[in-house]
């Protein structure tokens, strides 16, 4: 304990810490290496409730509750709705071309992770890694104490997010679109106007020039 | 607890993240990597707002992670739109940007 420098964290909080810690590096782990995207996803979901349980343990009850809600909910259904549309081979076979490249990687990555690891540690007692200097007041990461500052400090980026949400929402639709369908219903126009074209003009059902001119703009406009 | 544990652990998840984005050929895999770097941000910005005992922290990690719905949201649309397109989310064989 004395080597992790935590003399002032009592025994509790700091099994309680190893214990998530240690679920969120393996479950991340376990999501980068998988060859099964779903195992992968899954994984990561297990990361995202224990950093929700690091989040209550930094007093930030509101994030841990937005954590499980919006990453452990929405986005993994996201990530799990799109690996069963992709409906592929569940799992990828090992590419052995370029492992040479990705192993130098990985050993630099791992390099990097004792380097900086060791480089907090020999910094640790500097005065914004000590912890709070005081004792934090007792509604610190409530949900009201949040709100007040979001509306008091933040409302325009705050009503900014809204308009990126919006333009995701769009964006989403727009660049998923199936372009096939597209295709078979401007074949379908073009087929009915040839038609309509060779038989005589007794036999129309509909004045011509408003049925003709939507499809043909909407094929030039599409391809 | 001090804060440089949870600095510690940002910094390792977010080189683990580094490595899923740099290191795997599998499209959905890249993006559960961004996923996990914006985690580790939000991690560090957390543990530094109780350091400071400053709120604004806490308010900009729900800002990121609005951005990581939007970001997800359109990545994962990208990534339907690559496999209609190509017949797979292998990010090798998708470097042409035309059909």
């Amino acid at each position: 304990m004395l080597f992790l420098g935590v003399e002032n964290a009592s025994l509790l909080e700091l099994v309680v810490f190893a214990i998530l810690a240690l679920a969120t590096v393996s479950g991340a782990f376990l999501t980068v290496t998988r060859r099964n995207p779903v195992s992968a996803v899954m994984s990561l979901v297990g990361t995202f409730f224990a950093l929700a349980g690091i989040y209550a343990t930094l007093s930030a009850h509101f994030l841990a509750v937005l954590q499980v809600l919006v990453y452990a909910g929405a986005i993994m259904v996201l990530f799990v709705f799109v690996v069963m549309i992709l409906n592929r081979e569940e799992i990828e076979p090992v590419a052995w071309r370029g492992i040479l490249t990705r192993a130098l990687g990985a050993g630099a990555i791992g390099y990097g992770a004792l380097w900086s690891v060791r480089l907090v540690h020999q910094t640790k007692d500097a005065p914004l890694l000590k912890g709070p200097a005081a004792a934090l007041p007792e509604t610190f990461g409530t949900v009201a104490s949040n709100g007040l500052v979001l509306f008091r400090d933040f409302v325009y980026p705050f009503e900014a997010i809204s308009l990126l949400l919006l333009v995701a929402i769009v964006g989403g639709v727009i660049v998923s679109r199936s372009h096939t369908q597209e295709e078979a219903a401007v074949e379908v126009a073009n087929r009915r106007r040839a038609m309509r074209a060779t038989a005589g003009p007794e036999r129309r059902l509909l004045p011509a020039s408003e049925e003709e001119a939507a499809p043909a703009a909407h094929a030039a406009s599409h391809h | 607890m001090p804060t440089h544990l949870y600095i510690m652990l940002s910094l390792v998840l977010f080189l683990i993240g580094a490595g899923g984005v740099l290191l795997r050929r599998n499209a959905l895999i890249v993006l559960m990597g961004i996923e996990l770097m914006l985690n580790a941000g939000n991690l560090a910005f957390l543990a530094f707002a109780r350091s400071l005992g400053d709120e604004k922290g806490q308010v900009f990690a729900f800002f990121v992670i609005a951005l990581a719905a939007a970001e997800a949201a359109v990545g994962l649309a990208i990534l339907v739109g690559l496999f209609r397109t190509r017949q797979t989310v292998n990010l090798d064989e998708a470097s042409l940007m035309r059909r």
